[in-house]
């Protein structure tokens, strides 16, 4: 790749291993992206397929057992103690159960106002004053609702909540996963307009990890989907849900259910189950699911490959894209 | 054959009322609608709209203490609603049988489910070990379990997700239930094991020619897979019709709303979303008016005010209950 742009994340074959020996599970197994300043990266797949895992990895909330991950340049693995808690102020992470990721016996204003107590760099005033202003930004009236707990929420709320905070120390990258997934449409699309507002005010980089194909299209600049620890394809949103090059993806589209009584039945259904990533098939990940599977796939890892300018596949077989 | 014996559910009136610390919950009421033979219904709804309320208490499967069930539900001709827990067993099975949103907690996890099948087959239908045995393998065959007789001896732990979705499918249709209640058969499964399950119910409901009522959030779920859809809030019909009528012709701001609401595949990313300001309402303390007004942008003082009833729209078996109808879009749009 020639990009002339400095990446503000670079993950260069990113591995998580739970456990050891027979037992060892590789979750993540060697993924690669850049993630551009001011992007939103999507990153979807079905359970299992590792796309949490990579997030957490990112924060280092579980060890990557290898690969490299830098951000602006530093290489985030090495970093330890103080080092990686200051560099980790540029990255936030929101989580997918918005009540369980609050405490429920704690005051709004002091929940958002926690990662501003922990580093005291500002004033007990100014600090007052950042946190009233970050709860209305998110849509939640201090005066009103800072002194309540977070229990007394509800979830949409909540997540609103969890919005402020993971804003509080104005990080660069904020890594979203599952963020909306346990709200109702109605309250969903107002998080979606409401994270857009924001990462357009704060000059926000986003991870935007989920399952919901449409929801990632919605939010993305570009779109990596993820099969059992691998990426598979990556590239802008519009090209790649319009014309998908790996089989995977084409499948993943056509189960997604669209709200058209009109749009056509699924040609297509993918038939079985994900393999277990303790046993992972050789060669290329899904070729035991993929109908167009050769000889050439069990044998052999494919790499990825341009197909159109930013958009890689990992496929021996790459679909024909249908270039405009 | 009369008119009459083509339906096979008739709910007229329905409501259900939990009695709380805040005082009487109408979490359903005022429901009526009928239903076909071999059809599939939609009902669609947000979370607390009393979606699964309402197919928990079609079935009478409410709480025995703390509620209080009015109207009629005539299930192929029995009264459910104040009829004995006795009564209600013989009927659950052979008449109608639910499939539960969760998989994970809705099979017993330390009895193999060949037993977990075996168990309606003697009991209900008063089979032999050896013929209840036979049975529930051809059942795991019929759901698209592989190699049944070999999975007849699992535990559900061994199972996927989607996999025990389909056990519990096997389960409900144990009897041959002439009416299958699915709540949110599918959240929580992957999209592509989500496809498998929804045409499996499909083929299934040929099959057996049962009639399906497929409770779920998703409007995606509902849009290609029902022939009518039932759109609830705050426990009550807001709209039903036929499913390209109700997505097409809609009248209820509210449906227009959840529809516009969802992020769609063919959209183009960044997309601004349409939203509903607000939030559901308190079931607790509910107006006089329309549940809905505090959130419409169309609301008059009448709406806050007065009840709007289902009232037919142009379209034949189309109701919608709005004092502020959108226009009729039939004509106008392709």
């Amino acid at each position: 790749m020639t990009d002339t742009t400095q990446p503000l994340l670079r993950v260069r074959d990113l591995q998580v291993t739970f456990g050891r020996g027979r037992h060892a599970v590789s979750a993540v197994a060697g993924v690669s992206f850049d993630v551009f300043e001011g992007e939103t990266l999507g990153l979807v797949g079905e359970s299992g397929c590792g796309k949490s895992t990579t997030g957490k990895a990112l924060m280092r909330i579980v060890e990557p057992s290898g690969g490299l991950i830098e951000l602006q340049g530093i290489d985030l693995i090495k970093q330890k103690g103080r080092a990686l808690r200051n560099i980790r102020t540029r990255m936030q992470m929101i989580f997918q159960d918005p009540i369980s990721s609050l405490n429920p016996r704690r005051r709004v204003k002091d929940i958002v106002a926690e990662p501003l107590d922990c580093w005291k760099t500002i004033s007990g005033h100014e600090r007052d004053v950042l946190v009233s202003d970050l709860l209305s930004k998110v849509g939640i009236d201090p005066a009103v609702y800072g002194n309540r707990y977070a229990r007394q929420f509800s979830g949409g709320q909540c997540q609103r909540i969890s919005i402020a905070r993971s804003l509080a120390m104005r990080p660069k990258l904020l890594i979203c996963d599952e963020m909306v997934s346990a709200l109702d449409v109605s309250v969903q699309a107002q998080i979606l307009n409401l994270l857009e507002d924001l990462k357009r005010e704060y000059g926000l980089t986003l991870l935007f990890i989920a399952h919901d194909l449409a929801v990632v299209k919605n939010v993305s600049d570009r779109v990596a989907v993820m099969y059992l620890g691998k990426i598979c394809e990556i590239g802008p949103a519009d090209a790649l849900y319009e014309a998908p090059a790996h089989p995977y993806t084409k499948f993943l589209l056509g189960a997604a259910l669209e709200a058209d009584p009109d749009s056509p039945m699924h040609a297509q259904v993918l038939e079985g189950e994900p393999p277990s990533p303790l046993n992972p098939p050789s060669g290329c990940r899904f070729r035991t699911r993929c109908p167009n599977a050769t000889q050439r796939c069990a044998n052999e890892e494919p790499l990825p490959q341009e197909v159109a300018p930013g958009h890689q596949v990992s496929c021996h077989y790459p679909l024909s894209i249908t270039r405009k | 054959m009369s008119n009459e014996s083509e339906k096979l559910l008739i709910v007229n009136n329905l409501a259900t009322t939990f009695s709380t610390a805040g005082g009487p919950l109408p979490a359903v009421s005022g429901v009526s609608f009928e239903m076909l033979r071999n059809e599939t219904i939609g009902i669609v709804g947000e979370s607390g709209s009393g979606k699964t309320v309402l197919s928990r208490t079609i079935m009478g499967l409410q709480p025995r203490t703390n509620v209080v069930v009015t109207g009629s539900v005539l299930l192929n001709g029995n009264e459910m609603v104040g009829a004995s827990e006795d009564f209600k067993r013989g009927l659950w099975g052979t008449e109608v049988a639910m499939v539960f949103q969760d998989p994970m907690t809705s099979l017993n996890p330390v009895m193999r489910i060949g037993k977990q099948i075996d168990e309606s087959l003697r009991v209900r239908l008063g089979m032999s070990k050896v013929d209840a045995k036979a049975r529930a393998i051809e059942l795991l065959e019929l759901v698209g379990i592989p190699s049944p007789a070999h999975r007849y001896s699992a535990y559900p732990g061994q199972l996927s997700g989607g996999m025990r979705q389909r056990v519990v499918i096997a389960i409900a249709l144990a009897c041959s239930p002439k009416l299958l209640m699915a709540d949110e058969p599918t959240t929580g499964l992957d999209v592509t094991i989500q496809a498998q399950i929804l045409n499996l119910l499909d083929e299934l409901k040929e099959r057996l020619h049962m009639s399906v009522v497929l409770v779920t959030h998703d409007l995606g779920v509902v849009a290609t897979r029902t022939s009518r859809i039932i759109v609830m809030y705050a426990g009550r019909i807001v709209e039903i019709g036929d499913t390209r009528d109700v997505f097409h012709h809609h009248r209820m701001p509210y449906t227009r709303a959840l529809l516009e609401s969802s992020p769609k595949v063919s959209n183009a990313s960044h997309t601004r979303l349409t939203t509903i300001p607000g939030r559901p309402p308190n079931l607790l303390k509910l107006s006089d008016g329309c549940s809905f007004a505090p959130r419409c942008s169309y609301a008059t003082d009448r709406c806050h005010n007065e009840r709007p009833e289902l009232q037919p729209a142009d379209e034949p078996a189309h109701s919608f209950a709005c004092w502020n109808p959108l226009p009729t879009t039939r004509g106008a749009s392709a």
